[in-house]
């Protein structure tokens, strides 16, 4: 009798100790919804399916913007996974994040019910729907006819300024450059002869580490360093998928063209002789990084944003800016005389995701009212700018400018974790800010952004007569209404055979097209790549494309 | 609660003829209610999430539910045997899990005889702690350890070049043909130390006195581990064999899936990495449940298999 009272005992205890920890949890899980410092500041989760590095939670500029507005939002970012992966589980658990941008996963989470309509929100925030004309939100709505997402990037106030080439090209470092006496590189064949010449008069660093002549990032989704060249070098701008004829607006496959034959030969006959980096194709996105980290890289494709941010303020630490390890990017195409379109001006309006407020959120109208708080130009500079005094000075005529010893803070990765907020996954605005004077981004700054440039990239500008990297690849004007293809095909699942296709046909050139460029004999390669793609039925695809483009023409025709 | 009343229903058991009378059950009410939370615990956590295979069955969306989807029958089904690369997954998984299934399993016990073997306990201690340690690391760690490894400029490399075996560095993760090993020797390098814990412990409950008549006998150190210690450990060994081969479709998704690449990708894919790939990323919940239910009922037809197999034999067996 006693033990069953002593074993009764222990159960209820248990469950008591159970319970209460239940209880605990759910005391501490409100608290911090609402208030944390005792002062009314509300915290909002923010998930952004895509790779970004967090922040201190006692980041300074992230508290002041919170004392402005009374909203501080915990962000999140995408870790080891792909962001369809990560979407795709958020879904099946169906616990959701207050804000979310899912990438390419968007369309899922509107289909699963995830999202809010924000139609009847949007008047009453004048910062959020300024940021885009009638027309634009209208390719905003999905197929209730709702507007779910704001699409962050592609936003210019004023007139444009923009410095940086922020997408994809043939990069080359600075001392190749300097080396040949600065010529003209406008083909792909004078590209490879160029750092071929180059390594073989100079095999290593200063150091005596060996150059890497050229290498291939192909890791999963960010095999587009490999796989989607021939668009451009044909000078079509970056569908990402397809390539749109502007003149008979069809859709024309970039993977089967002679362009893409020449190109992925052109790789097998540089693997041959040693000039492509063997380990291109088992690297991981990291070891990438740090093999451009050492400045031994000669010259890549990619998109700046890739690797510029990571690599580039590691070469910028390390000093290896003295020696030419900055990459600069060239206006190549396949033949001399084709206009490349590499780089595009005006914003690009991707339709197919955004910031997103989820079904989750309790307080739909506290979270926009901090989006278009964001967007003010007094948060909007402590975003991209800093605090004034701290992070930039003013000059009397009202411009901003940097001093040396600001831009190298700038540049350290502790002092961003502790100091800088930008919530870069917001909306934002690039172009001149409202005083007319400034950028409204630090890099968007003409005299800023070129103080700001290593030397030796500086040097190099001069010689070419650039003042920007896009003077060094030159522009065109954006493409037409369609433009960009990508943001369709992103959303593309196998739930359509069009889809069904698409995820194939990458599958089919994850594999293939490695095996192309290290084949022995590439025109058996080829011919065996072309026999495994065709089975995807590609046709399938680019009919849903074509069906895609002549929705969007309609679509922009109601506007004219 | 008494001896009384355990003797009572261990009788019972073995005659099925008695019938459980009410005095009986009011006698062991603790016992019942005891293994009734446990019924429970197992209905809840075992059974009910069962309800979801349902969604192989249905086009599943996440908006509609398990309740509105639209039921399509065995149409997923098709689907997934209808696709090449599916197909590939299954070749793959039951590969690499018979391959590190016997891997594991014959290190395993080699390890722990030969760590049986030696005399000095402190010594023995030391290798069998240094050896159980890579259990206790991340697949990620390990993965991480491995391509550096075996990388261009990897100590492997590093070493068969200054051996002038090679002239030229491999690279291992571009050959699909080395992927299977390589996997193989992982799963070895990590688990061989962990999985010999157990063997050991059968081998100390051998009774020290047929070692002593062995000597007597005349028997060697390696008549003794043949006559004595394997026969000693059989029992274990088949349960543990048992076990394993109920496990052979888990062969793995970390590790696959962080050292596949383009490249070996038709070799490496697992039906897991099949499952997250069209199941999760792509949002097609039901065919990603209509792989998980195939890989379930191959699983415990295998584990019946083997387990008639022994029953046979006469072996020790699971049921």
């Amino acid at each position: 009798m006693k033990k069953k009272l002593v074993s009764i005992l222990l159960v209820s205890v248990l469950a008591v100790s159970t319970l209460a920890g239940c209880g605990n949890k759910e005391e501490q899980k409100t608290q911090s919804g609402t208030d944390q410092s005792g002062s009314g500041i509300k915290e909002f989760t923010a998930f952004f399916a895509t790779p970004g590095s967090e922040i201190n939670d006692d980041n300074e500029i992230q508290q002041i913007i919170a004392e402005k507005t009374g909203v501080k939002v915990k962000e999140t970012w995408l870790t080891g996974q792909t962001d369809s992966e990560a979407v795709g589980t958020l879904i099946a658990s169906g616990e959701y994040p207050d804000f979310i941008e899912g990438g390419s996963g968007t369309l899922q989470l509107y289909e699963a019910g995830a999202l809010v309509a924000l139609d009847d929100y949007l008047d009453k925030y004048p910062n959020i729907k300024a940021l885009f004309t009638e027309q634009q939100w209208d390719q905003l709505r999905q197929d209730d006819g709702k507007i779910y997402w704001i699409p962050q990037f592609s936003c210019i106030k004023n007139e444009e300024s923009v410095c940086t080439h922020n997408d994809e090209a043939f990069w080359i470092q600075t001392r190749v450059l300097e080396w040949a006496g600065y010529p003209e590189v406008k083909t792909m064949d004078q590209y490879f002869d160029l750092i071929e010449s180059y390594n073989e008069a100079n095999p290593t660093m200063e150091d005596g580490t060996a150059n890497i002549p050229y290498t291939i990032l192909c890791e999963d989704w960010r095999y587009f360093c490999l796989e989607n060249a021939p668009q451009f070098l044909d000078g079509y701008p970056n569908d990402g998928s397809v390539i749109v004829d502007p003149a008979s607006l069809k859709i024309i496959d970039y993977n089967t063209t002679p362009t893409a034959k020449r190109y992925f030969q052109k790789l097998n006959e540089e693997y041959t002789k040693g000039i492509v980096d063997p380990e291109s194709f088992t690297q991981t996105y990291d070891e990438y990084i740090a093999k451009l980290s050492t400045g031994r890289v000669l010259g890549m494709i990619d998109q700046w944003w890739d690797f510029a941010y990571t690599a580039g303020d590691a070469l910028k630490q390390q000093g290896l800016d003295a020696q030419g390890c900055n990459y600069v990017p060239l206006p190549i195409t396949i033949e001399e005389g084709i206009q490349n379109q590499w780089h595009n001006s005006g914003g690009v309006l991707n339709v197919s995701s955004g910031l997103a407020i989820t079904e989750s959120c309790d307080d739909v109208e506290a979270a926009l009212q901090f989006v278009d708080d964001l967007l003010s130009q007094e948060i909007h500079n402590l975003r991209f700018w800093g605090v004034e005094g701290v992070d930039y000075e003013v000059l009397d005529s009202g411009e901003f400018y940097r001093t040396p010893e600001q831009r190298t803070t700038a540049a350290d990765s502790a002092y961003k974790a502790s100091h800088m907020c930008s919530y870069s996954y917001f909306p934002q605005y690039s172009g001149i800010s409202d005083d007319g004077i400034n950028a409204n981004k630090t890099d968007g700054q003409p005299n800023e952004f070129y103080e700001g440039l290593p030397k030796d990239v500086q040097a190099c500008f001069e010689a070419y007569g650039a003042q920007t990297y896009v003077d060094m690849i030159g522009t065109t004007e954006a493409p037409g209404a369609w433009y960009p293809m990508w943001s369709y095909s992103n959303t593309l699942t196998t739930s359509t055979p069009g889809g069904t296709a698409w995820n194939k046909m990458g599958e089919i050139k994850h594999e293939y097209l490695p095996k192309v460029v290290m084949a022995s004999d590439f025109e058996a390669g080829w011919k065996e790549y072309m026999d495994a793609y065709e089975s995807c039925n590609p046709q399938d695809f680019l009919d849903e494309m074509q069906a895609e483009l002549d929705r969007r023409m309609e679509e922009a025709a109601k506007y004219n | 609660m008494s001896i009384k009343n355990k003797n009572k229903s261990k009788g019972n058991m073995t005659d099925p003829k008695v019938r459980i009378s009410w005095k009986e059950i009011k006698q062991q009410k603790v016992l019942l209610i005891w293994s009734a939370v446990i019924v429970v615990y197992g209905v809840i956590f075992y059974y009910l999430p069962l309800a979801g295979w349902i969604m192989a069955f249905q086009n599943y969306k996440p908006k509609d539910g398990l309740w509105h989807s639209e039921f399509i029958g065995l149409a997923k089904f098709q689907q997934l045997f209808s696709d090449i690369s599916f197909l590939k997954t299954i070749r793959n998984t039951l590969a690499m899990g018979v391959i590190n299934l016997i891997a594991t399993f014959i290190m395993a016990i080699v390890f722990a005889i030969l760590l049986n073997e030696i005399k000095s306990k402190g010594e023995k201690k030391v290798v069998q702690t240094i050896s159980y340690l890579p259990h206790f690391l991340s697949w990620i760690i390990v993965t991480g350890i491995l391509h550096d490894a075996l990388s261009g400029s990897g100590i492997v490399n590093e070493i068969l070049r200054k051996l002038n075996l090679v002239d030229q560095s491999i690279n291992f993760f571009a050959h699909p043909g080395y992927f299977w090993p390589i996997v193989a020797f992982a799963n070895v390098w990590k688990e061989t130390g962990w999985n010999a814990i157990i063997y050991l412990a059968a081998i100390t409950s051998i009774d020290p006195s047929l070692y002593e008549a062995a000597s007597i006998d005349g028997a060697g150190r390696w008549a003794k581990i043949k006559y004595v210690t394997l026969p000693g450990i059989r029992p274990t060994i088949m349960i543990l064999l048992l076990m394993n081969v109920g496990n052979v479709l888990n062969a793995g998704f970390e590790i696959q899936y962080l050292l596949g690449n383009g490249l070996v990708q038709s070799v490496s894919q697992t039906i897991d990495i099949y499952v997250l790939k069209w199941g999760i990323s792509q949002s097609d919940y039901s065919i990603g449940t209509a792989a998980g239910i195939f890989k379930s009922l191959v699983s415990i037809v295998l584990i019946v298999i083997a387990n008639q197999i022994a029953k046979r034999n006469g072996e020790e067996r699971l049921f």
